[in-house]
């Protein structure tokens, strides 16, 4: 006999996600950090970590990945939970209705948060909206509580019309506001009230086997999708018992749509998430005044609860629905035109206003809400508009700033402290610093004469100061290391990250070069757009001749997700430089790990436990991929050795302007979640280099040149050195933690081993 | 849950408000949260808490909110607090910035963590809020070997007066204690030592407190206008200094309008003003340190140039030991953060670390001299900073108190 105990928590929305996740006993969890909803994948590998859960996590390249995970598992009749958010939901669209279409249940969260472009982190709702057509049930909650309740829900509801569900809640508002919440204090009864997964076409009955993902055309595939409209109805008739059983338990009870004296109420606002408790104050502050006033939301977006919300508008007068998101072009939010629609259907009379509101998570108080009552009560109010915008102040106009800067054009870069001369006819040793770069004497190789160090700062800086990266950043640092070699103009793409962030906070910009920034899937595929564009209207003389260096800044991050675009990019050939910056791990979002994190280190989703050590797998060796595309020039730099990464730069440049693709690496501090000291970076960033965990070399036209070998120069160190440097890898020092950093260790030798063999081969 | 406390004070809606303002780093965050729990787990109340959103940098402002209630109350708002009855400040290099004192007003209760605490004093007239206090959170930190936020939290409970020591070594018990053992008897010392050196530097003969107390009781809050505040009448009452800052703020503190509305801005969030960062200070980013230059030891390697993330160094043509090269003429200390790479850089000891409270004057101080013409107005930083994720390593990054 179950008791349904409960306990009391103090939490946000991800953390009763999570708590909801680990409790259920799901299998499998395929995601991609995305913030807000982050959290959710950050605590259950804390959980993990401590041994309270075994759930298996899959931290894809990106979402679409994330989603294609989640289906297999789905397929192979694992218990299956995603969680994510605005632009990550959209670049995992086109999985959705593949998974509702063929009819595998699982759950997802979505943090609601705005989609981008510009980009923005904080919430509305104008992700979910995009879900609307996907086939998947959508459940919004509007408190952490509801989130936790709402995910047992989701999972029994979706096990039994045999549909995924989305479980919805508002992006930080909900997902990181803490608040008193309830939650059953035992897993088993948690797991009782799910009940038993029942598979009706098991996928490795290996004496049944089935075919999953027919090609259909007319007339089936018309039938097909009739199924799935029948599944929706069939939400509409078991939902409503899943409720009631629910709240037996808990003595928390759901419905369709939920209000706030909305019995009696002559004006009615309807306001989806978070906004309808704060709206809830307004209306008791209005009542106070004798207004009848009542507010409503919707805990349930697919299927429509048309009935539901058909009853409890019947008798409002003036009913105003503010949507947190729009359907551009369309007749107001997606929200609105669906109440309209239902008001139209089943006769309500009242007159209805709509209007958008609390886009890019725009704070919704008290005071918005009483001034929505009286607008929804005004006749003369235009009757669709935006809440909350301003107009701007003509005297702070655009035109009347006076510019801080001089443009940087060619004369103020060309200071010809960096030059690349092009073959070199005679063997040249070239010494820097007491380190040795090996002979260039490979026909066809470029040389750089310069690079030094005082003469480069005669080099204008392209970022101005002022920006937001933490004390001791690596970013910017090897931003100008790249920049101050290249004396041609240049042009800027960042894909999404931190240096993104820091340097574009509107209305301010670091850049005072041409800037863009794309989404981090695609930034290199938009570079190649952007340059070939360049290089056609120079072509036909619409803009003047004279080399641009086009150079796309990315994160290790950005090369995970983006890492398809990248590769591809380079495969085209197009002349531009791919620079990434290398901090090992997806820092803007508050570390978690990446493809590049060293294995061992900690993160937010890589945590130390009594059943965890951290990263589990190898750094990925970004450079070798690149070299294996083809690409003229692939290099690897360090703000160590300062001339070395000059010159490479330089190099790289000449490449991309005048034969294909240049790609160049620099390992770049995090004194943030590296966990060290802003001041040590160079030192932790050298001690890197001496172990071999980040080679300098370069493969110029297919030929590998050792920049330095710290071997010979008997400055070699063992990697755990370096690893003790860092808060994130310290951990490692201890006894229990040998056998990883004896693996990392070997994999580090070996790599370096087969580089100096590279080296010592043109044919390898 | 044996103890049912009675809030002092609560606004219209029946609530105790609290606003943190930080700087990222100083663990305001984990602060917030230990006080969200504390209403609930150990003072029989209801609580809310969250922080400022965005993307996670250190040294950028944070402000973290609390909400306190009866136990049966919901608290039902998701806005930033306005109208806070306790006004905590992390850092007092923050007061540089006048919309942290924005809301607040007679009812409120001030804490502000400085060095020195007198020579803020002149900061806040007299009359405008119901009491200010001090303490040398920074110091208190580093002598027990806890950490700023913890110190502060005991400060906290002094001043609201309704927590008492233990309730507070319970909660840190089971937050700290949990995550980090080691540190739990220096944490505890760290929030005994707030509680008992907060001190407050004037008091307000206003209302009388128990006055209040017996007037604010949450069942009568609602029907009780007359000590009851409400936004308006706060606004009435705070000083000329927030006056400023309410200009510029549309709706909340939290929100600043842009000088760009949807009549003046270019169209698809394009940014003409290029290098327009310029006119950010970024000395609020500082914790105490920056680096001293001393040009008869310098060399001109320019290896500081290559280190700093922020382009302070400004390098000029010029001859140095009868050749020709670039020479370091002097820093950009509105841009530098104190990150102290070029320190440690630096093969001839031409860049030192100073303490700043040392130097109120910077010598060979060099604006950045790309610029054109001199910002109006340098403002100071603090966009873009606030908290998205529990990092793992939020609340053990500065050690020993340090800041």
């Amino acid at each position: 006999m179950q008791e349904y105990k409960q306990t009391i928590e103090f939490a946000n929305g991800n953390e009763m996600a999570s708590m909801a996740i680990k409790q259920i006993g799901y299998d499998l969890m395929g995601y991609y950090p995305i913030t807000p909803s982050t959290q959710i994948a950050e605590n259950l590998d804390l959980m993990k970590a401590e041994g309270k859960t075994d759930l298996i996590m899959i931290a894809a390249e990106g979402e679409h990945s994330a989603a294609g995970i989640c289906y297999g598992a789905a397929v192979a009749g694992g218990r299956v939970i995603n969680a994510t958010s605005a632009n990550g939901l959209l670049y995992a669209l086109e999985q959705f209705p593949v998974q509702s279409g063929t009819r595998y249940p699982m759950v997802m969260n979505v943090a609601c948060r705005t989609v981008s472009g510009p980009l923005s982190i904080k919430g509305d709702h104008s992700d979910i909206m995009y879900m609307l057509n996907a086939g998947w049930p959508i459940l919004f909650a509007h408190s952490p509580q509801q989130v936790y309740d709402f995910n047992l829900v989701a999972l029994k509801l979706a096990e039994t019309v045999r549909l995924p569900v989305v479980v919805a809640y508002d992006g930080f508002f909900t997902s990181h506001q803490k608040r008193r919440c309830m939650r059953f204090q035992h897993d088993e009864d948690v797991r009782h009230f799910i009940g038993e997964k029942n598979e009706p076409y098991p996928f490795f009955d290996m004496e049944h086997p089935i075919t999953v993902g027919s090609y259909m055309n007319e007339p089936d595939l018309i039938n097909n999708r009739y199924q799935l409209h029948l599944a929706m109805e069939e939400v509409k008739n078991v939902l409503p018992n899943i409720f009631r059983e629910y709240g037996i338990l808990c003595g928390r009870s759901y419905e369709w749509s939920e209000g706030y004296c909305h019995e009696d109420a002559k004006i009615l606002l309807v306001l989806l998430g978070s906004s309808f408790d704060t709206a809830t104050v307004a209306v008791d502050r209005l009542r106070k005044q004798g207004k009848k006033v009542g507010v409503l939301t919707l805990n349930v977006l697919r299927p429509f609860p048309e009935e539901a919300l058909a009853k409890m508008l019947q008798l409002a007068s003036h009913i105003l629905i503010a949507d947190r998101q729009d359907s551009y072009g369309g007749i107001g939010g997606n929200l609105s035109m669906e109440i309209r629609a239902v008001m139209q259907k089943y006769g309500c009379a009242g007159k209805v206003k709509n209007l958008v509101y609390g886009l890019g998570g725009k704070d919704f108080y008290v005071e918005d809400a009483i001034a929505m009552f009286e607008l929804a009560e005004q006749e003369n109010a235009i009757n669709s508009y935006y809440y909350g915008v301003e107009r701007g102040d003509s005297k702070q106009a655009v035109s009347e700033q006076e510019r801080f800067f001089a443009p940087l054009l060619a004369e103020q870069t060309r200071i010809s402290a960096t030059v690349v001369k092009e073959e070199p006819t005679e063997k040249e040793q070239i010494s820097e610093n007491s380190q040795i770069t090996r002979a260039v004497d490979l026909q066809g190789n470029k040389q750089v004469i310069g690079g030094q160090i005082n003469q480069t700062t005669a080099m204008p800086k392209r970022l101005a100061p002022g920006h937001g990266a933490c004390p001791g950043c690596g970013i910017p640092v090897n931003v100008n290391m790249l920049l101050r070699a290249i004396e041609e103009p240049v042009v800027l793409l960042f894909q999404t990250g931190c240096g993104m962030i820091v340097t574009t906070p509107y209305p301010k910009t670091s850049f005072k070069v041409p800037y863009v920034h794309n989404l981090f899937q695609n930034g290199a595929a938009t570079l190649s757009g952007l340059a070939e564009i360049c290089y056609r209207k120079q072509e036909k003389g619409e803009i003047p001749q004279g080399d641009i260096v086009f150079i796309m800044v990315s994160g290790d991050g950005g090369m995970d997700i983006g890492m398809g675009s990248a590769l591809s990019t380079a495969m085209r050939g197009h002349r531009l430089l791919l620079f990434e910056y290398d901090n090992g791990g997806y820092m803007n979002t508050g570390y978690q790990y990446s493809y590049s994190t060293p294995k061992g280190a900690v993160s937010a989703t890589s945590h130390v436990g009594k059943c965890q050590y951290g990263k589990q797998q190898f750094h990925k060796d970004m450079p070798q991929l690149m070299a294996a595309t083809g690409i003229p020039y692939v290099a690897t730099v360090a703000e160590s050795n300062p001339v070395d990464f000059i010159k490479k730069a330089a190099k790289a440049a000449d490449y991309a302007k005048k034969e294909g693709c240049a790609y160049v690496k620099a390992i770049s501090a995090c004194p943030l979640n590296w966990n060290d000291t802003p001041d040590k970076e160079r030192q932790v960033i050298e001690a890197a280099v001496n172990c071999c965990y980040f080679p300098l070399y370069e493969v110029e036209r297919g030929i590998t040149i050792l920049s330095y070998n710290p071997q010979k120069n008997g400055k070699k160190i063992p990697v755990l050195d370096w690893l003790s440097m860092m808060g994130r890898t310290k951990h490692l020092v201890k006894d229990e933690y040998k056998m990883v950093v004896e693996s990392l260790q070997e994999e580090v030798d070996r790599r370096f081993q087969r580089l100096l063999a590279k080296s010592e081969s043109p044919y390898l | 849950m044996e103890k049912k406390v009675i809030l002092p004070i609560t606004d219209e809606n029946g609530y105790y408000q609290i606003r943190l303002e930080s700087i990222g780093g100083l663990g305001a965050n984990l602060c917030g949260k230990m006080l969200g729990e504390l209403g609930i787990k150990y003072l029989g109340l209801n609580s809310a808490s969250f922080s400022s959103y965005g993307s996670e940098k250190t040294g950028t402002p944070v402000k973290g909110f609390i909400r306190y209630s009866s136990a049966d109350l919901d608290i039902k708002l998701h806005s930033p607090i306005k109208t806070p009855h306790l006004l905590v400040v992390f850092h007092d290099a923050l007061l540089s910035d006048t919309s942290v004192l924005k809301g607040c007003g007679r009812d409120t209760d001030i804490i502000v963590n400085s060095v020195n605490g007198k020579d803020r004093q002149e900061l806040f007239g007299e009359q405008n809020y119901h009491c200010v206090y001090f303490l040398d959170a920074q110091k208190i930190a580093i002598e027990t070997k806890s950490r700023i936020n913890v110190v502060m939290l005991g400060a906290i409970a002094k001043v609201m007066g309704f927590v008492e020591l233990e309730d507070l070594y319970a909660i840190c018990k089971d937050t700290l204690g949990r995550k980090y053992p080691a540190s739990l008897s220096q944490n505890m010392e760290g929030i005994r030592r707030g509680y008992e050196e907060v001190t407050s530097s004037y008091e307000i003969a206003q209302k009388n407190r128990t006055d209040k107390t017996a007037n604010a009781r949450i069942d009568e809050t609602a029907d009780n206008k007359t000590n009851v505040r409400t936004d308006e009448k706060t606004d009435e009452r705070i000083n000329k200094r927030t006056d400023e800052a309410v200009e510029k703020v549309s709706c909340g503190n939290c929100q600043p309008s842009s000088p760009w509305g949807y009549e003046t801005a270019p169209i698809g969030g394009i940014n003409p003003c290029f290098g327009n960062s310029v006119e950010n200070d970024l000395s609020p980013s500082r914790q105490g340190y920056f680096p001293i230059f001393i040009p008869e030891k310098c060399i001109n390697c320019g290896l500081c140039d290559t280190t700093c993330p922020d382009m302070v160094f400004q390098f000029q043509k010029g001859e140095f030991k009868g050749r020709e090269m670039m020479l370091n003429k002097g820093l950009d200390y509105y841009h530098c953060k104190g990150c102290l790479r070029c320190v440690s850089v630096c093969p001839v000891g031409a860049l030192v670390r100073g303490v700043e409270a040392e130097h109120p004057r910077k010598k060979y101080f060099m604006p950045n001299q790309e610029l054109l013409r001199t910002p109006d107005n340098y403002e100071k930083a603090g966009y873009d900073g606030y908290i998205t994720s529990e990092a793992f390593l939020t609340e053990q990054r500065i050690k020993g108190g340090e800041v």
